[in-house]
């Protein structure tokens, strides 16, 4: 079962949930109270893992308490914040989470605020978010013109029209496809012509898989994630799977990447209250520790490749432990064991280990795909 | 052992003054830069010695100009010590006639061999200093001393004969003056450098003026500048006492000279009438305990019995603590006056009961000052019977304590505008070195300077958070009206509306 999907909300929407907000507060101020905001904020206690990602349970509130000092100065932010995204919305712009911070650099504002760094801005944008709800379901920054920096690329056989009105194709729109939009909520797929979708932790791998035209062959998305992926990879992932594209993806077999994949998976706490941005029903495709490990793994011929885990590497392993996405998660727990006991790791480049020619490595990487994806009940052709 | 002696052809006997002069580096006569320093800091100690003595209000004027002895002496830097008149004046009791030469012209001689408080510790510092001044100048010394209800005042110029410790008188004369007028002029020549001691002697003078704020100082410098320092309180200290040696602070060539001095015949007698806090039944309880024989006749004790008694009265733990009548310490009034030089906004003083340490009694007093005209980061002013001591601060006791102070538990910081005094008086300091300029680390002295300044740090510590709070309080409320403003105004642009503060805030 998936998770809840986010429905887009439009806007006009949003501008009136701000008009809503702004008109309370200041009705609060004229009548003499001070206003107190109250939100969940994103503690573990707060957060529940399930099979279907983090789930918000909203169990233990914050609150702004404009009669302190400090929440005084968060709710001057909050209202100067929500003027700002008002004001762009009606002028149908965007920005960034730098320009934001720009913002607060207006004079007038600077001697009051005295913001200190992007990470205060940053802050109150996270609030926004928690306290523009429409229906009970946070409102995504980039609803109200927020764009984080859009990252990743995917490539493949969907027809789509993304914000600039263009209907396009992913195949045809240069060497990686279509680079990924800042809101894939409001991209219209026209056309999805796709078994599978296949991300890729290392652009340079699926730089590959597309030079060897694998995704015509197999006929197949390849995605290229940029590593840990974007809030906007997350949403475009989300996009296909509701649209009944089994989800691989293919990651190092290293601690970092679980987490890359948890990610994709099930969210993180950080922003659970962000619908949509989970997709359960993910499969990890590789490289896996059975690749190396189990007598008929994949790639037991290059075990002697991996390279061992620095202490780093080993520390982050300890720490997964604590994550509820991957000690919760049975497949993800046995590759983390795996790794502390092993002590080694491999990455997606070790297939140039095998030393085939390309035709060769070609028939190894669609061999290993089709095999893979065939645990998952996906067929490929 | 006055006189330089041929004995034998190898054998040389010298006189204290002659000692004195071939070792005067050890009484801080080194260079020219400390010798000029020095020899200020001994004369205005005596001066302010003579008039607490006397019970009058200090006033002492001191003088030091260049004397050019080369018309072709340049401007600027100067090469090698230079000549410098110096003049000290004070309205002490005045020297009797009689007395002057003696005291001021041979060493070893003064009023400072008893026991009780005083700022020096050899009684030579002053003739030392003019017996330098002779030394490098070869100029003689003159004396102008006049006493209260007499009708003349009289000058005597006069030289040291260094081999024979005496002086030798030059010229003499009496002068009129008005019975009520009363003190002592020194005027001499000496080599110095000021301009390698002039940070240090001003220094001296201004540290002096807080730990003797009663009187009355006026520096005029070579380079014509004028430092005046009056006094800030009229009041005196409490003026010491003499006392007799307490049993656990002398030793045997004490005990030996005691008893040659003693016309007691018996050893319990002795002990009751030469030591303080010793009186019948101590004297018997410790004789029992030493097993020696409260009849016999002091005089008749051989060396080694001597011995054994010392050790005996060093070790015995039943004599009362000696008597702290001997100690003048400056009292709170007068070291908060000293302390408001510096114009702080916050004072702290506070006076340790007396203690003792190996025999000697002592007093620590201390204080705190925070905030003011005081320049940021810590300061340390040490003080010992009434003298600063300007150099070798951080090996001084004191600086240790302060160190290990955690200021945070009194709510203060490393980089706040503080000053911490500690003035220890004692019969005895236990100075680390002859240069007196810093103070052993004794535990039960460092034990009575931490108490005192962790006491004063946590009065102040109270009085500079309660002033933090309400500077706090009054920040955060105008940040927070601030924030209010801000909150409508931004409100009133973006809803159309007007939003006022009134119902919130009032006006």
């Amino acid at each position: 079962m998936m998770g809840d999907s986010y429905n887009s909300t439009t806007t006009p929407e949003v501008i009136s949930l701000i008009d809503d907000v702004l008109g309370t507060l200041a009705d609060t101020i004229n009548s003499g109270e001070f206003p107190e905001i109250g939100y969940y904020g994103s503690s573990k206690k707060n957060v529940e893992w399930s099979e279907n990602g983090y789930e918000p349970v909203n169990a233990v509130p914050s609150f702004v308490d404009g009669r302190k000092v400090e929440s005084a100065k968060t709710i001057a932010g909050l209202v100067y914040g929500l003027t700002c995204f008002k004001e762009h919305l009606e002028q149908k712009m965007s920005m960034s989470l730098r320009d934001f911070y720009y913002m607060h650099k207006v004079k007038r504002v600077q001697e009051v605020l005295e913001i200190n760094g992007q990470n205060e801005t940053n802050r109150l944008i996270n609030l926004c978010e928690r306290i523009l709800k429409i229906q009970g379901t946070s409102v995504p920054r980039e609803e109200f013109g927020v764009v984080s920096s859009p990252k990743g690329t995917f490539y493949g056989d969907v027809t789509l029209s993304d914000l600039s009105g263009k209907q396009l194709n992913c195949s045809g729109a240069g060497e990686y496809g279509w680079f990924i939009s800042s809101r894939p909520f409001d991209v219209k797929i026209h056309d999805i012509n796709i078994d599978a979708a296949i991300f890729v932790e290392k652009e340079a791998m699926a730089r590959n898989l597309i030079e060897l035209k694998l995704p015509e062959t197999l006929k197949i998305g390849v995605g290229s994630l940029f590593g840990q992926p974007g809030r906007n990879m997350r949403a475009w992932i989300r996009r296909l799977a509701d649209n009944d594209v089994p989800i691989l993806v293919l990651v190092d077999m290293s601690p970092w990447s679980l987490r890359i994949f948890s990610t994709i998976k099930s969210n993180s706490i950080e922003l659970s209250n962000i619908r949509g941005l989970a997709t359960p029903s993910t499969k990890l495709l590789g490289l896996t520790t059975t690749d190396f490990w189990r007598k008929n793994g994949m790639l037991t011929a290059i075990e002697h490749s991996l390279e061992d885990m620095s202490k780093s590497d080993l520390k982050c392993a300890q720490q997964n432990r604590k994550i509820p996405a991957i000690s919760e998660d049975p497949i993800l727990r046995k590759e983390n064991e795996a790794l502390i006991k092993k002590r080694k790791k491999g990455e997606l480049e070790a297939f140039k280990a095998f030393g085939l020619p390309l035709t060769s490595l070609r028939n190894l990487y669609i061999e290993y795909i089709k095999r893979k994806s065939r645990g998952f009940d996906v067929k490929l052709i | 052992m006055q006189s330089l002696r041929h004995s034998d052809s190898d054998v040389v006997e010298l006189s204290v003054s002659a000692w004195f002069y071939r070792n005067r580096t050890i009484a801080g006569f080194d260079n020219p830069a400390r010798s000029l320093y020095v020899s200020v800091r001994e004369l205005v100690e005596n001066s302010l010695d003579a008039c607490e003595g006397a019970g009058v209000l200090p006033e002492v004027r001191v003088s030091l100009q260049h004397v050019k002895m080369d018309s072709s002496e340049a401007e600027g830097m100067p090469r090698g010590p230079q000549v410098f008149r110096l003049r000290i004046q004070d309205n002490g009791s005045g020297i009797r006639r009689e007395d002057a030469p003696r005291l001021l012209g041979r060493m070893l001689t003064g009023t400072k061999f008893t026991l009780k408080q005083s700022r020096g510790t050899f009684g030579l510092g002053g003739s030392l200093a003019l017996l330098y001044g002779q030394i490098t100048t070869q100029k003689p010394i003159e004396i102008t001393s006049g006493r209260c209800g007499e009708e003349t005042k009289h000058k005597i110029v006069m030289r040291l004969d260094i081999e024979n410790n005496e002086p030798i008188l030059i010229h003499e004369e009496q002068r009129p003056k008005n019975p009520e007028e009363h003190g002592t002029t020194i005027e001499y020549y000496l080599q110095g450098d000021w301009f390698r001691s002039k940070r240090r002697i001003t220094e001296y003078f201004l540290q002096t003026s807080m730990i003797v704020p009663y009187a009355s100082m006026l520096f005029n410098n070579p380079d014509g500048e004028s430092l005046q320092l009056p006094r800030v309180i009229e009041m005196l200290p409490q003026q010491p006492k003499e006392a007799k040696p307490h049993p656990r602070g002398i030793d045997v060539e004490m005990l030996k000279r005691m008893i040659k001095e003693s016309r007691r015949s018996t050893l319990k007698s002795f002990l009751k009438g030469s030591f303080q806090r010793v009186g019948e039944s101590t004297a018997e309880k410790f004789l029992a305990s030493a097993g020696l024989d409260p009849a016999a006749a002091p005089k008749a004790l051989s060396n080694e019995n001597l011995v054994h008694m010392m050790k005996k009265l060093e070790t015995y733990s039943g004599f009362l603590a000696p008597s702290s009548k001997s100690l003048s310490p400056a009292g709170l009034d007068v070291l908060e006056a000293g302390i408001k030089r510096l114009k702080p906004e916050f004072v702290v003083v506070r006076q340790r009961l007396p203690s003792v340490y190996e025999g000697h009694p002592f007093i620590v007093e201390s204080g705190v000052s925070y905030g003011g005209e005081l320049a940021p980061g810590i300061r340390l002013y040490r003080f010992a019977n009434r003298i600063p001591l300007l150099y070798d601060e951080r090996t001084d006791v004191s600086s240790q304590v302060i160190r290990e102070l955690n200021l945070k538990n009194y709510g203060l910081h490393q980089n706040d505008p503080l000053a911490f005094f500690v003035h220890i008086c004692s019969t005895k300091i236990p100075y680390k070195t002859v240069g007196k300029e810093f103070i052993g680390d004794i535990d039960v002295i460092r034990r009575e300077i931490d108490l005192g300044l962790k006491d004063c740090l946590r009065r102040l510590g109270e009085g500079v958070r309660r002033k933090r709070r309400v500077h706090q309080l009054k920040r955060r409320e105008s940040k927070l009206i601030g924030y209010y403003e801000f909150i409508a105004e931004t409100l009133s642009t973006a809803t159309d509306q007007e939003v006022s503060l009134v119902n919130l805030l009032g006006n």
